[in-house]
């Protein structure tokens, strides 16, 4: 009976520590922001924060758009149109909204109003990150995974080699990348420009629109693919080397190894770090802020870069954990979606 | 849970028990909490460590205040300052040594705090009720500060004279009184060497008659034209913090006529930062980078230095490291006077008394002793810190008349304007930055400003214009 009860208890016991550690440090305070979404707290203020409903939400996700028909058509014949930020600063209809993008309709431009147009975009940012990132950063784990196993000499000290990013601090990487990324005195620019004869004209990495967030994200997958290449050999070696030998035996191919053992074998390593390498993604602030800080024009600001900006630097604390509850509940939303496809698509092979 | 200096010593039982009942509030200001759930694993291990290692350092800087030994009948007060480098620290302890022998009535206990999380050490001082007697804060922090009731007016505690003989940029206003006061401050000036002048055949332009607009955009197309400079003029552009691009990039658009924002009302941005004024700031400033005259992102600081750049603007800090690389070939110009007359940034780190002082009047003291004209000029001498009364430089040995460093002390003493003083600066601040960072990449320069003034004018808003306030 005692012996029983306490059976009961063990796992209670053993698991308060890490309980209250979670409750206090991820719980509570998420609890807390919770509560500060509805309020106009201030880091630094005299006064209490008051409540302020839904307005933190209704300034972070109002979207609206604006048709506009062409003023005048000039001789040339080019339509013109009222400038769209007068417009939203003086009409009361859509005092407080911001352009986000504009579309053409015939005659007609349409204008996509938002009222805090910086968080799309940054969401849109981020979410296009992960989606270049991770396959990315994946495929060259794996990759690099298969290499390290594959037998050759000195294995360990490539193991050791392609891993040593990983450990390096994300501050001091940005800061050697952001010289690798220079556009004149750049390394990158400088092999471009010598393997191609002068062909390839120096690219501003970092300081062109198009080409800052891939800058970021080539940078970002060498930095992170040793971690997965770790997980990804744990895998590797996880497979019964009998399935190899019978299947050379039966004269199946590298490739088709590859394709029929290695891959279904580590199925569920792989979909274990494709979320892991996810999560990693949806959170990238570091790099951001230490080799663009969000710029050229915003494009490469990203959801957590939004929320550090007006949470801690503009001591916005109301509207910053706003920021963080509702891609919180983006996240979860995407997870949750993701674990039902993942069960349905299983239940179709069973 | 107010420190009293009376009792000498600090009840670090009760200051542990503050550190925790503090924590869940100071978590979400280190900004871990809100966006702890979205955290990779290895990041909420180095988040949770760094979480802790905040903690535990508060936690010893908050116990601390235990000064060890009975002083006899002495008070003590403590003092808190940012770690602003080996020269300004020790120049600091001995000057508080000074002060600690010179009378007998109190004792200064000063605890160095590292200037990153110097803020939130304050905030979280003041949510404890543990707040220093005197401390050192940034003059854009002083009227957020004063505002919200973490320190109190200088007037009754320092002598008005003491007080008047400041340059009147190192002096921190806000809502008509005085809150703090520096000891010393910093000039932005226009580097470049007089060679480089001779060749482009340009005047060297002196305080009394500095370069127009017109002139200095003459220079740079020459420079350009030369070939021989890639991008001729840095603008420390590298370096993409909002402290910077304000202290830089706000006196250059006062110069133009506009403003951060209504000086006269503090109420509004409209009008001064998105005016016409402002806008002509903003083509001028979007040309500098489409013309290739700066570029946007130097790959280190050292452009000028190495002959890449070849007039630099940046402040006296880095003065020693020019003369070093140009010798008497340096030449320290001041800032073009682009219609409104020169301006450059004022206000450095200022001494100010916190509210929850209860000896003020033993705080006000030494406020006094460090505005002296000798401890002025010794400090500057020290670190290289532009002193800030006319007697503290006299007496300087390189801010002299005749001193090396002089041009600095007549550029700050003639053009150097305070930054506004409203508890709004930090939104100020980084909305002005991300507007000039979109204009520098080409943004629309109308939409930027008015991107910004609305940023600005909805957060003084909310507050409904810091009516209400923790100022007396």
């Amino acid at each position: 009976m005692n012996a029983r009860r306490s059976r009961r208890f063990q796992p209670l016991l053993f698991g308060a520590p890490a309980m209250v550690g979670l409750a206090l440090f991820v719980v509570l305070p998420f609890l807390m922001a919770l509560v500060l979404t509805f309020t106009d707290q201030q880091l630094i203020s005299p006064e209490p924060g008051v409540f302020v409903g839904l307005r933190n939400y209704e300034r972070l996700l109002s979207i609206r758009a604006l048709v506009q028909a062409p003023e005048r058509n000039d001789v040339a014949g080019t339509p013109s149109f009222a400038r769209v930020r007068s417009l939203t600063r003086h009409e009361p209809a859509y005092l407080g909204y911001r352009p986000l993008g504009e579309l053409r309709f015939g005659e007609h431009r349409v204008t996509l109003l938002a009222k805090d147009p910086a968080f799309l975009t940054a969401l849109g940012n981020t979410f296009l990150f992960a989606l270049m990132v991770v396959p990315l950063q994946c495929t060259m784990a794996l990759g690099l995974a298969l290499l390290v196993n594959a037998g050759v000499k000195g294995q360990t000290i490539f193991r050791a080699i392609y891993f040593s990013p990983v450990v390096m601090s994300m501050v001091i990487v940005s800061v050697v990348w952001a010289f690798l990324f220079d556009k004149d005195l750049g390394l990158l620019n400088q092999a471009l420009g010598t393997l191609s004869f002068g062909l390839v004209k120096p690219v501003d990495w970092l300081g062109n629109p198009a080409t800052a967030m891939p800058a970021i994200v080539i940078m970002s997958a060498w930095q992170g693919a040793g971690f997965q290449m770790l997980i990804l050999l744990a895998g590797l070696q996880g497979i019964s080397q009998e399935l190899y030998d019978a299947a050379r035996i039966d004269g199946a191919s590298m490739w088709q190894r590859f394709w029929y053992i290695t891959l279904p074998g580590m199925r569920q390593t792989i979909i274990f770090v494709l979320i892991v390498t996810t999560i990693a993604a949806l959170g990238l602030f570091t790099q951001v802020d230490v080799m663009t800080g969000g710029g050229p024009r915003g494009s490469t600001a990203t959801v957590m870069f939004e929320a550090v900006r007006h949470g801690v630097r503009e001591e916005n604390i109301a509207y910053g954990a706003t920021i963080s509850v509702v891609y919180f509940l983006l996240i979860t939303a995407f997870i949750l979606l993701h674990q039902i496809l993942l069960r349905r698509s299983a239940k179709v092979i069973s | 849970m107010i420190f009293s200096p009376e009792e000498g010593e600090c009840e670090t039982g009760r200051g542990g028990a503050g550190v925790l009942a503090i924590m869940p509030v100071m978590y979400p200001e280190m900004g871990q909490t809100l966006i702890w759930h979205s955290l990779s694993l290895t990041q909420r291990a180095r988040a949770r460590r760094w979480a802790m290692a905040s903690v535990l350092l508060l936690y010893t800087a908050l116990a601390a205040c235990d000064p060890g030994t009975k002083p006899g009948d002495r008070i003590e007060l403590v003092l808190w300052k940012n770690q602003a480098g080996r020269e300004e620290d020790a120049q600091t302890t001995a000057q508080i040594d000074q002060f600690n022998a010179k009378q007998s009535r109190w004792r200064i206990v000063p605890q160095f705090l590292p200037q990153g999380g110097y803020d939130q050490s304050i905030v979280a001082a003041s949510l404890a009720g543990r707040m220093p007697c005197i401390l050192a804060v940034d003059s854009p922090m002083v009227a957020s500060y004063a505002w919200a009731g973490h320190i109190r007016p200088l007037d009754g505690y320092v002598a008005t004279g003491t007080l008047a003989a400041v340059s009147p940029s190192a002096v921190g206003h806000y809502a008509g009184r005085i809150y703090a006061a520096g000891q010393f401050d910093a000039a932005l000036a226009i580097f470049t060497r007089r060679s480089i002048l001779a060749q482009m055949r340009m005047r060297i332009p002196t305080l009394d008659h500095p370069w127009s607009g017109e002139e200095f955009q003459t220079l740079l197309e020459r420079l350009k034209a030369s070939g021989i400079y890639r991008y001729p003029l840095d603008l420390g552009t590298r370096d993409d913090k909002a402290s910077w691009w304000t202290y830089a990039f706000s006196p250059i658009l006062q110069s133009f006529g506009g403003d951060l924002i209504d000086r006269r009302s503090m109420t509004s941005a409209q009008g001064a930062l998105n005016g016409e004024a402002a806008q002509r700031f903003g083509n001028w400033f979007q040309a500098l980078f489409a013309k290739g005259l700066v570029n946007r992102q130097e790959p280190d600081e050292n452009a000028f230095v190495r002959g890449r750049a070849a007039l630099v603007y940046t402040g006296d800090w880095a003065a020693p490291a020019y003369r070093t690389y140009a010798g008497a070939d340096l030449l320290v110009l001041p800032p073009p006077d682009f219609g409104h007359g020169v301006v450059i940034g004022g206000g450095s780190w200022q001494w100010a008394i916190s509210k929850a002082c209860s000896h003020p009047e033993g705080a006000g003291a030494f406020i006094d002793f460090m505005l002296q004209d000798r401890q002025v000029a010794a400090m500057s001498d020290a670190t290289g810190n532009v002193p800030v009364t006319e007697g503290g430089a006299s007496a300087s040995r390189d801010f002299g008349p005749r001193g090396n460093s002089r041009m600095f002390f007549d550029l700050m003493r003639r053009f150097a304007r305070p930054r506004p003083a409203t508890p709004a600066f930090s939104v100020v601040a980084n909305a002005y930055t991300f507007a000039m960072r979109d204009i520098m990449d080409g943004k629309d320069v109308q939409d930027a400003f008015d991107d910004a003034v609305d940023d600005i004018d909805q957060t003084i808003a909310d507050h409904h214009a810091y009516r209400t306030g923790g100022h007396p």
